[in-house]
């Protein structure tokens, strides 16, 4: 990549208004999008198309400055260390006043800016018409109506963007305020002089008590910033009530006042159909069997598609009948019957194991599920869950919010551990993590389940069901009663239900699958190697007899089931696919007991990772140190109980 | 003559399909979800249209729809 950060385009906006999908448009560059807040929570950045010299950077939604959250202390730091040439702000342009309360705040860094009013169809749509000359007038930055799902207004983006520059401010606080303000700028001025945002807008961070600002400049004033902080303290004991919220609802005023100079809307116009399908999905009747209806045809598609269908194709008849042989027979011949013949084609062969189970039991199951994932998502439904699981979610000290993690970790457990970032307190972070960690199955091992038990019978699927709901209810409700702190009730945004576009389906699809073919076929075929050489040394069928009196005795599972939960270590969904391969030996119960105890086993390496990344080292082993013997415990518990009763 | 009923009552307590008026946001409202509500464009004299109030409350705010419990809807203030 020729770009430099010294010539960086920041793109920042409201979660939701298509920054990433802007990003993908003038960078080709691609990023996991989706229709609900909350999904770029890192800064991503790539050359742009029509400037390879100067890096875009996509950041994290901010629902306003000062920055409270993480995603809005990542964009937060993007804009106090970046070297931006300019901003792209993003905003709804069917709410204007939202947008425009964000940008009474950017106008204040002082950095030359452009402002892209996106949706701009939705808000034709809904009688939603803006000014867009007098705004751009009034603002005195270029100011633009694009649409970057259908790619409207792209190329007069990119020339506007040489035409930036320093907005007018929208707005002069309250003269007690404006006295606070400016006098701390001053000082900011003399003691911490930022290379290129404004005193004046850092003064109102500061003021607004934003933590990155309060950091940048206590390490950049070093002495004198006691002297800010007693300005600030002044300003807040000067003040008639909280001095954050008081700035903030000036701004509000002063956006209020623009956008109603600028806006024209249809009187009384019926609802759109967009608008009553996402009205019915959360419905208090209609609700729960819609729900019902999309987990079914979920399951259609994936468990019966997918993972019957397609996999008897590729697994039965294209590499069990047609590749495998061949394949063995080419490598025998060439090397004999010794051990790099078993090393390749044997029983833990790199090729009939390690690649067969990634290419033909799993990537057709994570691929019917990533369509599947990627039209929920692009359909503006999964936020709307979280309206109909808060209740659920109560029960275990969380909202509703935490919905979109756990259903992002029936994708991908590892990146769902990375957006619970989004949730606002480190208890409901650590409770998700947590249950993400020990009940949620990823894309690859839901299919896996799915194949496996749909094949012994809907009851067994439904008690696997149960048993995960079951488990991640009573975990979650004693999680929340051990862990201090309050929950927080739900207040979210629901963004509009879109008919799911095919080219964003197949965008996302390919480049989940790509991330899945680079991070899955590596770790299998490690993870064979690993069984391939534990058997040779003895050691697999020493783990397997020690593992007896545990898998055989407590679970009720064949003593080779062992080598699968020893792959399960390496990843959740290996040790599945090891159990799946074995199908033909267990009996409808043993299937039963072994999905669930896999299921609620570790997660695979990455997400592990990622787990101590995001919480730590100490608390990710904790976790572990919980997880792996209350897995063996419930399994056991399930196959006494199914035993007694079936 | 038309008469404005200014009585104050709870958001949770509107009935579906009625537009209101904010008059307020109650002091039990934790300050960062006052904050995240002064985001969403809630400020005083806001238009509101309630849409459900099952299982939570959605409005729709200047063409959003957002969906607050119950717990945040009680202390937020309209007028008719």
């Amino acid at each position: 990549m020729n770009a430099t950060t010294a010539n960086a385009i920041l793109l920042v906006g409201h979660p939701n208004v298509g920054k990433s999908v802007l990003f993908h448009r003038l960078t080709g560059a691609y990023v996991n999008v989706s229709n609900y807040p909350g999904t770029t929570v890192e800064v991503t950045r790539a050359s742009a198309r029509f400037d390879p010299q100067a890096a875009l950077l996509d950041t994290p939604g901010v629902l306003a400055l000062p920055s409270r959250s993480d995603d809005e202390r990542a964009t937060m730091r993007a804009l106090l260390n970046e070297s931006s040439r300019c901003l792209v702000q993003v905003g709804d342009a069917k709410n204007l006043r939202r947008t425009l309360t964000l940008t009474a705040l950017l106008a204040e860094l002082g950095v030359p800016m452009v402002l892209a009013l996106n949706m701009h169809d939705e808000a034709t749509a809904r009688g939603v018409t803006v000014d867009i000359p007098a705004l751009a007038e009034q603002l005195a930055i270029p100011v633009l109506a694009t649409v970057a799902t259908g790619g409207e207004g792209i190329g007069e983006l990119t020339g506007s963007v040489a035409r930036a520059g320093v907005a007018d401010r929208m707005l002069r606080y309250d003269p007690a305020r404006e006295a606070d303000i400016e006098a701390l700028a001053a000082a900011i001025t003399e003691h911490a002089p930022h290379p290129r945002l404004a005193a004046r807008g850092l003064a109102i961070l500061f003021l607004g008590n934003d933590s990155e600002v309060e950091g940048w400049l206590r390490e950049h004033a070093g002495d004198a910033y006691g002297q800010l902080d007693n300005l600030r303290k002044n300003a807040v004991d000067r003040a008639p009530g909280d001095l954050p919220g008081l700035l903030a609802r000036e701004r509000t005023e002063a956006a209020d006042a623009l956008a109603a100079t600028v806006t024209r809307r249809a009187v009384n116009s019926s609802p759109l159909l967009s608008q009553r399908i996402g009205q019915a999905v959360v419905h208090p009747l209609w609700g729960i069997p819609i729900l019902l209806a999309v987990l079914y045809a979920v399951y259609q598609f994936v468990g019966v598609f997918g993972a019957t269908t397609l996999v008897g194709l590729l697994e039965e008849d294209l590499f069990e009948g047609i590749l495998n042989p061949g394949f063995t027979g080419l490598v025998q011949g060439w090397f004999g019957e010794g051990l790099l013949s078993e090393l390749l084609v044997g029983d833990y062969g790199l090729w009939t194991m390690g690649m067969t189970y990634a290419l033909a039991l799993i990537l057709p199951i994570v691929t019917t599920f990533f369509i599947a994932f990627g039209v929920l998502e692009d359909s503006g439904y999964l936020p709307r869950l979280s309206v109909i699981a808060n209740r659920l979610f109560a029960a275990i000290g969380l909202n509703g919010r935490a919905v979109l993690p756990m259903v992002l970790g029936l994708g991908c457990v590892t990146m769902a551990t990375l957006t619970t970032r989004i949730l606002h307190s480190p208890r409901e972070r650590l409770i998700t993590v947590f249950l993400l960690a020990l009940a949620i199955p990823c894309s690859a091992q839901l299919g896996v389940v799915l194949g496996m038990l749909g094949g012994v019978s809907f009851s067994a699927v439904l008690i696997w069901t149960l048993a995960m709901v079951g488990v991640l209810l009573l975990a979650g409700f004693l999680a929340a009663k051990l862990i201090p702190g309050r929950r927080i009730p739900l207040v979210t945004e629901l963004p509009p239900m879109r008919l799911p576009i095919a080219g964003n389906v197949v965008k996302k699809t390919a480049g989940r699958l790509k991330w899945y073919l680079i991070e899955v076929i590596p770790l299998f075929l490690i993870g064979t190697f690993l069984m391939f050489a534990l058997d040779k040394v003895g050691i697999l069928p020493a783990i397997i007899e020690a593992g007896e009196p545990l898998v055989s005795g407590w679970l009720g599972l064949p003593k080779e089931a062992s080598a699968a939960f020893v792959m399960g270590f390496l990843r959740r969904d290996f040790g599945a696919t090891g159990l799946f391969a074995m199908a033909d030996a267990l009996d409808p119960i043993q299937a039963i007991v072994g999905m669930i105890t896999i299921t609620l086993f570790i997660p695979c390496f990455a997400s592990l990772l990622m787990m101590v990344k995001e919480r730590g080292m100490k608390t990710a082993v904790a976790m572990v140190a919980i997880i792996v013997p209350f897995a063996f415990f419930i399994g056991g518990l399930f196959n006494l109980a199914l035993r007694a009763l079936w | 003559m038309s008469q404005h009923n200014e009585a104050r009552l709870p958001l949770a307590f509107i009935a579906p399909g009625s537009e209101v008026r904010l008059a307020g946001l109650g002091d039990e409202i934790d300050p960062l979800q006052r904050e995240q509500l002064t985001a969403y464009g809630l400020a005083e004299t806001q238009s509101l249209k309630v849409l459900q109030q099952k299982p939570m409350t959605v409005i729709l705010a200047d063409q959003v729809e957002l969906a607050l419990e119950h717990a945040v809807a009680r202390h937020i203030w309209v007028v008719s």
